[in-house]
């Protein structure tokens, strides 16, 4: 409807300009034109606000749902209490492994180190030694169970982030790195930091050998 | 050339464990004077102050690296000559050819045991 009215009244403005082209317009109908002018933009306003108002509902909505998906993200969680956790969980992983191997080690060392000259003192050392091996291998039981909370940590971020993305519509931008990050990925890439590869992934000594040619 | 078992070897790795395991290997094997580095400069401090027979060297490690560490050690002319064996959990491809290309005399892939550790050691003297 206002289409219409906007065409039609654009068609008189152009019939009006045609007609005037060799001759002066007298004032009626300068204001004529003036009037088929302010008409028009009427129109138009009207349909801007129409159009403008939709455009911030549908703003609003999307906010709106950002707050709400934000809000189950539950960011507080994570940062705060989750991911501290995480890291709690491994550096106890990495402290009693140290302590496993250490009691392995000096246990191998001793009994590597021991005189086997009298031959009773020599089997209480080993036994002892052994048992001490036994004992430093409960470690595994523990850090296992730490590395399954950890995991389950990495899960529940990965199902959180993966919602948040896909109501979003996140789209990855290339190039995202802090400062930091950017000179540790470089050093990485340049210096062929790749890190130990999982089973089947990475290549054996025998393959190594045979680059080598050598035994 | 025979393999000398009172040649002072340089250990670089950083982790300490890893350390005395090899030290602990060496042993096994035969060589007791072992000397150790927790990165790439600190060992090349230590083999420009005493001539070593070998440098065992890891290759991920901050700040020099063992891969920059053979790069170093070839490029400087008094230690050009030093046998280099890298032993490291890097196991790309792209990694052998890089240090093969740098002059690494041979590349041990971790874990490992004993018996590879001294068949690359032989290896490299030609035993």
């Amino acid at each position: 409807m206002a289409a219409t009215k906007k065409k039609q009244h654009f068609g008189e403005m152009h019939t009006f300009a045609r007609e005037h082209e060799s001759k002066e317009p007298n004032f009626a109908e300068v204001m004529k034109l003036a009037a088929l002018a302010a008409e028009s933009m009427e129109a138009f306003c009207a349909s801007m606000d129409a159009t403008t108002y939709r455009e911030l509902r549908e703003i609003a909505n999307y906010i709106e749902t950002m707050k709400s998906e934000i809000g189950v993200f539950q960011v507080n969680d994570l940062k705060e209490s989750r991911i501290p956790a995480a890291g709690e969980e491994l550096d106890a992983i990495i402290k009693a492994t140290e302590e496993a191997t250490n009691t392995i080690m000096e246990s191998a060392e001793a009994l590597m180190a021991a005189e086997p000259k009298d031959l009773k003192s020599y089997q209480a050392l080993v036994n002892d030694k052994v048992m001490a091996i036994f004992e430093a291998c409960s470690f595994q039981d523990i850090t296992g169970q730490r590395v399954a909370k950890v995991v389950e940590t990495l899960q529940m971020i990965e199902s959180r982030v993966g919602r948040f993305a896909d109501a979003v519509n996140a789209k990855d931008v290339a190039g995202f790195l802090d400062d930091r990050e950017a000179t540790r990925a470089q050093r990485k890439e340049s210096l062929m930091l790749n890190g130990p590869q999982l089973k089947g992934q990475g290549i054996d000594q025998k393959y190594v050998d045979d680059m080598f040619g050598k035994k | 050339m025979a393999v000398d078992h009172t040649m002072p070897i340089l250990v670089v790795d950083d982790y300490k464990t890893m350390i005395r395991i090899i030290r602990n290997l060496l042993k096994q094997i035969g060589f007791d004077d072992v000397d150790e580095a927790a990165d790439g400069s600190e060992a090349l401090g230590k083999l420009r102050e005493k001539k070593y027979g070998l440098v065992i060297s890891d290759w991920n490690m901050e700040p020099m690296t063992g891969y920059e560490l053979l790069k170093e050690v070839r490029a400087d002319e008094k230690l050009a000559r030093t046998p280099f064996i890298m032993v490291t959990a890097e196991s790309k491809t792209e990694n052998v050819i890089a240090a093969k290309k740098a002059g690494v005399n041979n590349y041990i892939v971790k874990p490992f045991n004993a018996q590879t550790l001294k068949s690359k050691i032989d290896a490299v003297f030609g035993d």
